[in-house]
């Protein structure tokens, strides 16, 4: 996938416009979405996501660590994404390596919360196991397999549902709770208790092509996007992330106006995903 | 106190029994867009292969006047193992594996027939549970075939090993870990030859014998599988075009 | 071009519809179809001349690609299905430039090597036979820029796998006011049109033999619109009238019509993509909801029932 000619970019804006995009939908549709939990059986819990034609791979890994500095009650949470060259040749070597790192920055903003921990997905304090010593770390690894526009929505929606697939180990703490000792413990892994996942956000991004904002952009559609706003928002509405990408400058007040769209969007489409996540997670996994 | 890969009943960790393979799972033409793709299952190794190509080279410098270019890049996912890998894509073990199966599959590619073109291969690692070398190299034929580039014959591989005295067919990690030999063939089941032979670790030369023959056993019946899914696949895409005329 | 995502009844239906057409070809021989390394029967006897997708081993024919085997005259050859377009003289194709300079285009047209458009190979504004002049080579990018889309014909193959395209015709030429939908190219059948005015739906569609297909506005009897009019660059883009809701509409309700008969791996011509069109209306889909599992499975379903009745 290259550009595209002036008279095709004529031909989508004009769309874009006329409420009438390339393949029928409107400016605030969303392709067909597809969402299997369970998908990594060696992981705490994993899910994948297609959104038309993008699809990614989200798996949490529930590690062992120590807690952050200065907050001996909570646990950690890290992310990381990759593209897979099966997405697009020019994710081959490095080629990927730019988009990765923006995928993964643009998620970590929106589910780690802040440098105090608050705001996170996760309420971080419910990772503690020894406080100042050992805590879970949820490590979030996605990988890009196919790429067909709009990674980081598709992306937030699998991390959102692999959490709700995580499994977090019983943990018993078997010596050296307090004092200077390093802690022993015994993990269980038949049993284990799900996360709070209340409060997790999926990313809505906005594309501005003239003055109309639409959702779900295709490969095509971002190859001329002179401007995009990514949103994160909860289930409660509140705002959990915001990124400007794109080249574009933007007033003040059409960025506060996007953000207010996506989440009134996102409030939209939340609880049907979480249906969709819901009915995904009842399915039983085959091998 | 010495792990039983073998019990004295004949089982195997997971049941199997020494010349047993693992249950083989293929899809062809997985992603769409690509010019060939396929996903590849042996057991719980699970790996994805997309081929781009033939098409114009895109660094002029590297393109070749009489064949075609073929470039491989193997990538395994952070999570397809049970520890999160924490290496970058870049690692030698990586870089290794993309040259060995680059160079498996381009000796099946009739790259004369297709000069001043590039052909590109990817491999992805989404379960790893050993052989997964095997299931690469199985993937990526499939995907070729699935291209429509010419081959002088499939490639088909499989790997076998040996411990508690026996020859074992299809390692698991576990198995792969168990400090026996690990032999990889990979295999031209019409040519009824050879294309690549990769082992570690010092072996005698029968017990060496043994294991390639089983190597090759296990490679012919990943080829018989093979052949069913691409037939099967031919099939379906022909009826549903139609028209052909014959 | 992919498909819409099937839960397991889609799944179910769906191969329920592709067994049944399976069994309407059942006409077809089984020893056509090959896998790479199979055995390809011949007549020793008789003779034959070895085509593509076949090597010739010890003294065996054997195909070097899956597909079907075809047999003209003594000519045995395999043809792959899904593979990059393999172009023949006098195709019709549309393409996207790649690279202008040096008195010629480079343009993608899905094979495996760009095509070439030379400059002596288009038409030129102010009078068609004239010789190229070193202004000419300056202003190539009045004609045609990198990324434009056009449509051409294969005016001739070279042994070395490149192809040489040619716009010497009013209707070749820079494409506008519509969208490009790609498709395998062995699902398009060489006939003799392959440009198609759809004059009650207000559409005009191309059907590039290489699977680049192109639907768009009609264009009005005016020559400035033209596809292969010398309009430049620039007028691309000022100057057009805006597009008509509900010609939009009616190209869109084409372009996926073609996709799903893409996604379906159905033959397509503009009697099957216009079949489509009206099921659609028939069965009163929204425009969008036709890249549904729904839409996928029900048309899937509709084709099985109308082959197995032949």
């Amino acid at each position: 996938m290259g550009a595209l000619s002036a008279a095709e970019v004529s031909y989508i804006e004009g769309g874009i416009a006329q409420n009438l995009r390339s393949d029928g939908r409107g400016r605030l549709d969303f392709r067909n979405i597809s969402i299997v939990t369970g998908v990594i059986p060696q992981a705490s819990g994993s899910a994948r996501c297609k959104v038309g034609g993008t699809d990614v791979m989200v798996s949490v890994k529930a590690e062992l660590g120590s807690p952050p500095k200065g907050r001996p009650t909570h646990g950690g949470m890290m992310i990381k994404i990759e593209c897979s060259p099966t997405a697009a040749p020019e994710f081959e070597g490095r080629g990927g390596e730019e988009l990765s790192l923006e995928l993964t920055r643009g998620l970590e903003r929106s589910f780690l919360g802040g440098p105090n921990g608050s705001g996170a997905a996760i309420d971080l304090s419910s990772l503690r196991i020894v406080d100042g010593k050992t805590c879970w770390v949820l490590c979030i690894d996605g990988l890009v397999l196919s790429s067909d526009g709009n990674l980081l929505d598709a992306l937030s929606i699998a991390i959102k549902a692999a959490l709700t697939n995580t499994g977090l180990p019983k943990v018993e703490i078997v010596a050296g709770e307090t004092g200077d000792e390093d802690p022993e413990f015994e993990v269980d892994d038949e049993e284990s208790s799900q996360l709070d996942i209340s409060n997790v956000p999926i990313i809505i991004t906005l594309t501005k092509v003239g003055k109309h904002y639409f959702v779900d952009a295709t490969a095509e559609e971002e190859l001329q996007m002179k401007s995009a706003v990514s949103v994160a928002v909860n289930r409660k509405g509140v705002i959990c992330g915001v990124t400007k990408r794109g080249g574009d400058g933007l007033d003040p007040s059409v960025i506060i106006d996007m953000i207010s769209v996506a989440q009134q969007i996102a409030l939209t489409y939340i609880p049907a995903l979480d249906l969709q996540i819901a009915a995904a997670e009842s399915v039983d996994p085959d091998s | 106190m010495t792990t039983e890969y073998v019990s004295p009943e004949g089982l195997r960790l997971d049941g199997r029994r020494p010349h047993e393979m693992r249950h083989m799972h293929a899809v062809v033409g997985v992603v769409p867009s690509a010019d060939g793709s396929a996903l590849f299952h042996m057991g719980n190794t699970k790996v994805m292969a997309v081929v781009y190509g033939p098409h114009e080279v895109s660094n002029r410098t590297h393109q070749l006047h009489d064949r075609a270019l073929v470039r491989c890049e193997y990538s395994m996912a952070t999570f397809s193992t049970g520890e999160r890998r924490r290496r970058g894509k870049t690692d030698r073990r990586s870089t290794e594996l993309s040259l060995v199966i680059g160079q498996t599959m381009e000796a099946a590619i009739m790259t004369h027939l297709l000069p001043r073109t590039q052909i590109d291969i990817y491999v992805q690692v989404l379960q790893a549970d050993g052989g997964t070398r095997a299931a690469c190299i199985n993937a990526a034929s499939i995907a070729l075939a699935d291209a429509g580039i010419p081959m002088r014959d499939l490639v088909v591989s499989c790997a076998a090993g040996y411990l508690n005295s026996t020859p074992l067919l299809d390692l698991n990690y576990q198995e792969d870990s168990g400090g026996g030999p690990d032999l990889v063939v990979g295999y031209f089941p019409k040519l009824e030859k050879l294309s690549l032979l990769q082992m570690d670790s010092k072996v005698p030369i029968e017990t060496f014998e043994k294991v390639l023959e089983l190597a090759t056993e296990g490679a012919k019946a990943v080829a018989t599988f093979m052949r069913e899914k691409l037939l099967e696949n031919t099939k379906t895409l022909a009826s549903a075009r139609g028209h052909l005329k014959l | 071009m992919s498909g819409p995502h099937l839960d397991a009844d889609h799944e179910l239906r769906i191969a329920k519809a592709q067994r049944l057409l399976r069994d309407a070809a059942g006409g077809m021989h089984s020893r056509a179809f090959v896998n790479v390394g199979d055995v390809i029967p011949v007549d020793h006897e008789a003779g034959y001349l070895r085509g593509h997708g076949t090597q010739p081993v010890k003294e065996e024919l054997l195909a070097t690609v899956c597909g079907v085997v075809e047999r003209v005259n003594k000519l045995v050859s395999v043809r792959p299905l899904r593979a990059r377009y393999n172009a023949e003289t006098g195709d019709v194709v549309v393409g996207r430039v790649t690279e202008v300079g040096g008195n010629r285009w480079k343009v993608d047209v899905n094979s495996r090597k760009d095509a070439e458009l030379l400059l002596a190979a288009v038409n030129l504004p102010g009078g068609i036979q004239r010789r190229r002049t070193a202004i000419d080579e300056l202003n190539m990018r009045d004609l045609y820029v990198e990324n434009d889309l056009i449509s051409a014909e294969v005016q001739s193959l070279h042994q070395d796998g490149s192809l040489h395209l040619h716009t010497r015709s009013l209707k070749y030429g820079k494409l506008r006011n519509g969208q490009l939908v790609r498709v395998a190219p062995y699902l398009i059948k060489r006939l003799k049109q392959h440009f198609h005015q759809l004059k009650d739906l207000g559409v005009d569609l191309i059907l590039g033999c290489n699977g680049f297909i192109w639907i768009s506005a009609a264009s009005p009897g005016n020559k400035d619109n033209l596809p292969g009019s010398v309009a430049t660059s620039a007028s691309a883009v000022v100057g057009e009238s805006p597009l008509q809701f509900e010609v939009r509409e009616r190209i869109c309700r084409l372009a996926n019509s073609v996709r799903v008969l893409g996604a379906l791996g159905l033959l397509i011509s503009p009697d099957s993509i216009m079949q489509t069109y009206e099921a659609s209306l028939l069965w009163e889909v929204p425009v969008k909801d036709m890249l549904s599992a729904d839409f996928y499975v029900k048309l899937a379903e509709k084709e099985a029932e109308q082959r197995m009745k032949r």
